[in-house]
């Protein structure tokens, strides 16, 4: 079905890319950095053979991993325009992540029997993490959300997202087991739906203690969605938005770290050098591009503060303009549109399940994000995925996406084991 | 599968918020960024400033060209300083340019030439580095320099301001006003506090922001409403007041007229004619000729202009006898009479003033040139050569002598104009010349001066209008 995939034009717009902007950003720094420059090779080189793999084996949708190459470049050239260092380390982010999309991949396929069954597993490694953040965790910009193993910073949430999407298909697609329904005596339909909020709130709980608003809202639109797909109840639903709406003005009202993100939002220029600063140097910095952009490596990309993580899209903006932008928009739009494309084209129903979720998380991620720095909703940090700086990010989403790549490829179906 | 109907509608809901940020973020750049970008978020956008460091700005010259107003160069830390030669004299026109006090006037309102770069030297210079300053483009005003020192030295420090401009293609010649400040920024800095304290408000541009009734001067635009209503044969019998519902109206120091026609009431100033003849309009023509003048309104103009409107809102009789003599709660600007009467000089019409000629790159390209454009037709023609002959009869043999140039025909207005302070009137002048082809016109005011307009400012105006017709 994807063998329309085997066209080599992709591959050379990706190594393009990267040539022209490893010509700009060696220009920018009047020398090339030879360390860059063979990381930009190598990532040239995954790409054609991932994309080769991948359509000869018949893994499944050779434009997954295509998509992700050029938003990882583009990602390696901002993160290199920023700061050289950044640039370095996040193209080896890219190079390690290449694994774990492969690696996740394989794994799915060897355990698909296996994962559904493991939902006790993925919440007690879930609240474990949680609880080392609180224990161990380091405080970055109003929020405890990093721990350090090794000497490398890992934002926990971000694998925990996995954790959580595996769950709630399995809650809502899997077999439930017949201690659990014994023990509760409620219709399995019921027993689901609760599980599910269990879930999420113990999740959304935690997050919440941590400040991680945005990501707290990505767990509960999840969840939700679920619902909506799965849970076969709409009063349910109508109970959970209300619920999430009387939370939501809770917090507008009584959080004053909420207040003063809706107060920024609002009126940026309220206190432009202060709380305000933020926001309106991204504003500034999309201005100044206009449709065009100043080019890379000639904007001031550096009045942002954190241009490298939340920011980055302002930085795109400014450099690539407003079009770049919105092709980068569109680009993530086309990944999300495929795996919603894999959900709905799979025939077994706890992978169409993980597949809807992978997706929905990696679409709603990119507009929180995007939305955020343009102002056009309340800003929340959260990164932009594959091209905003950070390990952990890169890691967790290239293995999300391997996932995909897996369900994608699936030909031989494991048994329907829904009800 | 019976679930794909569903996940369908969350992928239509997924595409909908990419939609609204797709049409979000290209409404933001088209509509939204030039103002981000404008200088009305100096204070906040650093990228701004960085540009503004990045490029020599522009200097501002006088009409010819020659005299440098404004200019920039790098000061011993590398740094680029703005520096004004002739100090305070063109604070109130080019304005200053400084970091820690923003920008004024000319150096505000033509800041993106000052900062524009032309040609392909910036396109070559992409990622190089910023060594070879580039530069922005210079401004050629239409201020006549030998203009702006005779009125220097004409006002002899006393407050007030002097507009002149051609009545024919609404360039200003000459906007002067006092007192003034030294625009350099280390002047700036060292007496902020004093003069942002100080009682004769030296940061008002009198010229163009100094709200003052125009007293006589006004008469101007109440005798052309007294033709245009065909009262051509309007005459009173005047003796030296009149009493308008109970209120006293006195000519200046109660002189008796006699009997007289329009005409002689307009060139001796007759306050009795006129706070009768204010009255006669009533209240309708009265702010049609403040109106058609633009005497209460806001200037169009290359910087900050004020207006205080026609600020009645039904007149008693006393109201409509004040305003046919220019006082009551009439308020204008110099700048605005200058138009007035350049009006009268310009056949009725009105053009608009403008202060920049012409906006030149660093490479020779006239990137801006000025057009002038009729602002309004302000009376009909027929009307302003009758309001012409009205006001050379005042220079001639009226009010206005002290303005009478040799070989020259003069025409003028004298006014006296009363205000919060007893015996302390704003004297006024404004006319132009030569009659029958007229090359300038002018506005005085000296605040509180207690003179008369003939005495005070009408000298003022014959140099002016002298030193330009040479």
């Amino acid at each position: 079905m994807y063998s329309e995939t085997s066209s080599v034009k992709p591959l050379f717009y990706i190594i393009l890319l990267n040539l022209v902007g490893a010509v700009l950003i060696s220009i920018q720094y009047g020398g090339a950095n030879l360390e860059a420059v063979v990381l930009t090779g190598a990532i040239c080189l995954v790409s054609i053979v991932s994309y080769t793999v991948v359509s000869a084996a018949e893994l499944g949708d050779a434009y997954l991993f295509l998509i992700i190459s050029v938003l990882g470049s583009v990602g390696g050239i901002m993160q290199m325009r920023i700061k050289p260092e950044y640039g370095v380390r996040q193209l080896k982010w890219f190079l390690v992540g290449t694994a774990c999309y492969f690696g996740a991949m394989l794994l799915y396929r060897l355990m698909n029997r296996w994962l559904h069954r493991l939902v006790p597993l993925y919440f007690i490694l879930s609240v474990a993490l949680y609880v080392a953040t609180r224990l161990f965790g380091k405080t970055s910009h109003g929020s405890k959300n990093w721990i350090i193993i090794g000497g490398l910073s890992i934002q926990p949430s971000e694998l925990i997202r996995i954790f959580f999407v595996l769950s709630l298909a399995a809650i809502f697609t899997g077999a439930i087991p017949a201690k659990y329904r014994e023990k509760f005596g409620i219709r399995p339909k019921y027993l689901r739906l609760l599980a599910a909020t269990f879930i999420t709130l113990v999740n959304v709980g935690f997050l919440l203690l941590q400040r991680e608003w945005g990501i707290s809202l990505l767990f509960f639109a999840t969840y939700f969605f679920f619902i909506y797909v799965y849970g076969a109840s709409r009063l349910y639903l109508l109970l959970n938005a209300i619920g999430a709406a009387a939370v939501g003005v809770m917090g507008v009202t009584y959080v004053s770290h909420i207040k003063v993100r809706i107060d920024t939002w609002l009126h940026p220029f309220a206190d432009a050098s202060g709380k305000g600063y933020q926001i309106t140097q991204s504003l500034f910095a999309i201005g100044e591009g206009g449709m065009a952009g100043r080019g890379i490596g000639a904007g001031s990309v550096y009045f942002i503060p954190e241009v490298h993580s939340d920011f980055i899209f302002s930085a795109i903006c400014e450099e690539m303009g407003v079009v770049g932008g919105l092709a980068i928009l569109m680009l993530y739009f086309v990944l999300v549109y495929r795996g919603f494309k894999i959900a709905l084209s799979c025939t077994n129903a706890y992978n169409k399940a993980v597949a809807f979720g992978i997706s929905f998380i990696l679409g709603l991620q990119t507009f929180i994000i995007i939305g955020g720095v343009t102002k056009m909703i309340p800003l929340t940090g959260i990164t932009l995925p594959f091209v905003s700086y950070g390990g952990s990010s890169m890691l967790t989403t290239f293995a999300a996406c391997g996932i995909l790549q897996a369900i994608s490829g699936k030909k031989e179906e494991i048994t329907d084991e829904i009800q | 599968m019976k679930y794909n109907k569903k996940i369908i509608s969350v992928l239509v809901v997924m595409c909908c918020l990419f939609l609204s940020v797709f049409v979000y973020l290209t409404y933001f750049s088209l509509f939204k960024a030039d103002e981000l970008n404008s200088s009305n978020y100096a204070n906040y956008n650093r990228r701004l400033w960085e540009r503004e460091d990045s490029v020599l700005r522009g200097s501002v010259y006088d009409r010819t060209g020659t005299v440098v107003l404004a200019e920039s160069r790098f000061g011993d830390d590398g740094v680029q300083k703005r520096y004004y030669p002739y100090g305070a004299l063109y604070a109130h026109a080019v304005g200053y340019n400084a970091r820690s006090y923003g920008k004024t006037n000319l150096e505000l309102t033509y800041n993106d030439y000052l900062l524009r770069t032309e040609g392909w030297d910036e396109i070559l210079k992409y990622g190089m580095d910023d060594s070879k300053m580039s530069r922005g483009c210079d401004l050629i005003t239409t201020l006549d320099h030998g203009l702006m020192q005779v009125a220097q030295e004409q006002m002899k420090g006393r407050s007030g301001a002097v507009v002149a401009l051609d009545p024919r293609t609404g360039e200003v010649l000459c906007l002067f006003s006092n007192p003034s400040f030294d625009p350099n920024e280390d002047k700036l800095a060292e007496s902020w506090a004093d003069l942002a304290e100080d009682e004769n408000s030296p940061f008002l541009p009198r010229a163009t922001m100094g709200l003052y009734p125009p007293g006589s001067t006004f008469k101007l635009a109440v005798a052309a409403a007294a033709l245009d209503s065909g009262l051509d044969d309007y005459s009173v019998d005047d003796g030296g007041t009149v009493s308008i519902d109970g209120r006293d109206f006195s000519n200046a120091g109660k002189k008796e007229y006699g009997e007289i026609d329009l005409k002689s009431g307009f060139k001796y100033s007759s306050n009795v004619m006129f706070a009768q003849l204010g009255v006669k309009l009533g209240e309708e023509k009265l702010k049609d000729a403040a109106e058609s003048f633009m005497v209460t309104e806001k200037i169009p103009f290359d910087i900050e202009t004020s207006s205080k409107g026609w600020d009645y809102d039904s007149m008693g009789k006393t109201d409509l006898a004040s305003v046919g003599i220019g006082q009551g709660r009439l308020l204008t600007t110099p700048l605005n009479m200058a138009l007035a009467a350049a009006a009268v000089a310009n056949g009725g019409v009105m053009m608009k003033p403008y202060l920049v000629r012409s906006a030149v790159s660093a490479n020779s390209v006239e990137v801006y040139r000025a057009v002038p454009k009729a602002l309004k037709t302000a009376i009909s023609s027929g009307t302003a050569d009758e309001i012409a002959e009205y006001m050379l009869a005042c220079v001639e043999s009226g009010t206005g002598t002290n303005a009478r140039i040799r070989g020259v025909e003069v025409c003028g207005k004298t006014g006296t104009a009363q205000n919060e302070r007893e015996g302390k009137d704003h004297a006024w002048f404004i006319g132009f010349a030569p009659k029958d082809d007229p090359q300038i016109a002018v506005a005085v005011i000296q605040e509180y001066s207690g003179g008369s307009g003939g005495s005070a400012c009408a000298p003022v105006a014959r140099e002016i209008m002298e030193a330009w017709l040479e």
